[in-house]
């Protein structure tokens, strides 16, 4: 093998494929444009819709308003993103519940008739508010309820302890704190962690797939194969040439993926959650976790070259090509997914499975939780794996039945 | 020069059990002649110049180009000769220059070398105008120029074409016919396939005909003619044939 005819190869076929459309879409577009794109297009529709539900007056129904204490009749009156309405206002009070379940308003509140004396009397009492927990305005109109209750129940409370000379803070002997002591990279590789992975990988695969397909089902279709197989660059050189392409494309949409989606996640719980939440969820990378995903993504492309190459290589045309490896894309797809799943850990059997432990690694490295004997195990199956693509898609590409295939 | 020898290539196919593509089949074509390869569709044309080019091997039997024997030393054969079809295609988003140059590259010869032979070529096939645009924005006759022009870039004594006109309109086979009469000037070895009798006829110094994966025949078109009593090549064909 001339590393000279290989190189002549890949400079060849990287020009080739850079001037081709569908790959720059997969290579470049998709992860620089498309993947934040998406994001902030979820990310501010979901902040709207929550944005929209807070702010919007929410119409409350009040069954037996009167019952109240006179103070608090008025609070509610008064408070500004509230709409009170009583039965009266409605000619069926039957199917209040059900009005409420069709949307005609956001929630419904009932106050016994007793409520008054009850108070005065100091003898136990309730009030039921109904509300849509599928409906967002719905829950926000109960928060906008307790948010004058609550209050209005301290009062009572705080008087009644007056009354007898007593403290509030007979009420309340400790307080019980919760303090986080998980870093920010921690929290945030739990929360988003699975995402990260899950694309990368996807978009490794679709950054080479185009490439691949087109230079080896292309070549075959366009009826350039034969020309490059009788010049004198060995099929090794030529296989190689074509692989390092592939490679390279998988690779690059990768990274550039990461570093887009890093970008675009933190921008997503910035603008959802505000500064101070955001701090906990903020991804962050250092050098270490670069680099392991970098090297841990390595293989898992050169299997992913290997593969899409000789499954292209036998497909007669490039539509029998695209075919293939739209299956294909499902034995991606799935086992990618499980970085999403909640509380599923690596271990030494996970370590071996393709995908799958490239998966959970880079799941693992971004919150920081590193087990490198994990990493040793996964990183050298997916390598020996990606070593035994390349030595059979080489082969593979020596056989007259594969390249001639009629 | 070609000699082939006893080439036999046996294709193991799915529906079909063994099929003896080429069987046993021997001829010889020497400098400054235009060989032609004549027979119907299956009948191993394709296939015996695809072992003579080196891109499949035989099953049994060989062939010698230019002294370097096909089975034990492909890369000799392959710097020795250019190989064209009719249905070669190009890289679209390439140009012919870019094209040629990678060729030439893999063909090994240097910058200089690729320069100055492609300077040369593209001035005979009147190529220049077009040189540098991408092949798909090409006509077909463009295409075929530069077809040519890759597979003799680097000055191969033995050219192969496989029905190097088929699919071309007039004014894009007489290109390929003004070129193999341009080889022959040369002094070059050409064999050709085609199945249209009247090309053979125009073309050939000498032909084979080829029927079933076997050589029916080998001599000059006169002599196929005379063997036969006919005086069209068609006629002549189906009687050395027997069908
Ligand atoms: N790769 C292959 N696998 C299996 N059978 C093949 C293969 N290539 C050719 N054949 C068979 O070998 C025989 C000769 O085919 P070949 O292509 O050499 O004929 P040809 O003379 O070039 O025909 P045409 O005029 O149609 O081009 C045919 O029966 C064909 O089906
Ligand atoms: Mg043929």
């Amino acid at each position: 093998m001339k590393f000279r005819n290989i190189r002549t190869i890949y400079g060849k076929e990287m020009k080739d494929t850079l001037r081709d459309r569908r790959t720059l879409i997969f290579m470049l577009i998709v992860p620089i444009v498309a993947i934040p794109l998406l994001i902030m297009f979820t990310s501010s529709l979901m902040v709207g819709a929550v944005t929209k539900a807070q702010e919007e007056r929410a119409t409350v129904v009040f069954e037996g308003f009167d019952n109240l204490p006179a103070d608090l009749q008025d609070t509610f009156k008064a408070a500004p993103l509230l709409t009170v309405k009583t039965e009266n206002d409605y000619a069926d009070t039957i199917d209040l519940i059900d009005q409420l379940k069709a949307g005609g308003f956001d929630a419904l509140v009932s106050v016994p008739d007793y409520f008054g004396s009850a108070i005065e009397s100091e003898s136990p009492t309730s009030i039921d508010i109904f509300y849509d927990q599928a409906e967002l305005k719905s829950e926000f109109a109960v928060d906008k309820i307790r948010d004058i209750l609550e209050p209005y129940e301290d009062k009572i409370v705080a008087a009644r302890l007056q009354e007898r000379q007593m403290s509030v803070e007979i009420i309340s002997p400790f307080e019980v704190n919760r303090q986080n002591v998980a870093s920010a990279q921690k929290v945030a590789g739990r929360e988003l962690g699975g995402i990260l992975p899950y694309l990368i990988i996807i978009m490794c695969f679709m950054g080479a797939m185009y490439p691949a397909i087109d230079l080896a089902a292309g070549e075959k279709e366009r009826g350039t194969l034969e020309t490059l197989l009788v010049s004198p660059a060995s099929r090794g050189e030529f296989v190689i040439g074509k692989y390092l392409v592939v490679l390279t494309t998988g690779i690059v949409a990768a990274l550039l993926s990461m570093v887009s989606l890093t970008f675009s996640l933190n921008y997503m719980v910035n603008n959802l959650l505000g500064d101070i939440a955001s701090e906990l969820l903020r991804l962050q990378f250092n050098l270490e976790t670069v680099t392991l995903i970098i090297l841990i993504i390595l293989p898992l492309a050169g299997i992913f070259a290997s593969v899409l190459l000789s499954v292209s290589i036998f497909a007669r045309s490039f539509k029998e090509a695209q075919s293939y490896i739209t299956a294909l894309n499902m034995l991606v797809i799935l086992p990618a997914f499980v970085s999403l799943l909640p509380g599923i850990e690596i271990d030494y059997k996970m370590a071996l499975i393709p995908v799958i432990n490239v998966s959970l690694i880079i799941k693992n490295a971004i919150s920081g939780s590193v087990e490198w004997n994990y990493v040793g195990v996964a990183f050298i199956s997916t390598l020996v794996l990606a070593l035994l693509a390349l030595l059979f898609c080489k082969k593979w590409f020596e056989r007259e039945s594969v390249i001639f295939r009629m | 020069m070609i000699e082939a020898k006893n080439l036999t290539k046996i294709f193991k196919d799915k529906k079909r059990g063994e099929v003896r593509a080429v069987d046993d089949v021997s001829f010889t074509c020497k400098k400054g002649e235009v060989f032609g390869l004549l027979g119907p569709n299956g009948a191993g044309k394709t296939t015996t110049l695809r072992l003579l080019s080196t891109a499949i091997r035989p099953t049994s039997g060989t062939a010698l180009i230019e002294g370097a024997d096909i089975v034990k030393e492909p890369q000799k054969v392959r710097h020795v000769t250019g190989f064209l079809s009719g249905n070669t295609g190009l890289y679209g988003r390439l140009t012919a220059r870019e094209m040629v140059e990678y060729f030439g590259k893999l063909y090994g010869m240097n910058k200089g070398q690729i320069v100055q032979r492609t300077n040369q070529i593209f001035d005979m096939l009147d190529m220049n105008e077009f040189a540098d645009s991408r092949n798909e924005k090409l006509s077909t006759g463009m295409k075929q120029k530069v077809s040519i022009a890759r597979s003799v870039l680097h000055d191969p004594p033995v050219m192969i074409f496989d029905e190097p006109t088929s699919g071309l309109d007039v004014m894009s086979s007489r290109t390929i016919v003004q070129f193999i009469r341009q080889c022959r000037d040369d002094n070059k070895c050409l064999i050709f396939s085609t199945h249209i009798m009247s090309e053979a006829m125009r073309l050939c110094d000498r032909i084979a005909i080829i029927h079933k994966g076997k050589i029916y025949f080998e001599g000059t078109v006169d002599e196929a003619l005379e063997q036969t009593a006919y005086d069209n090549l068609e006629d002549a064909f189906i009687e050395i044939v027997g069908v």
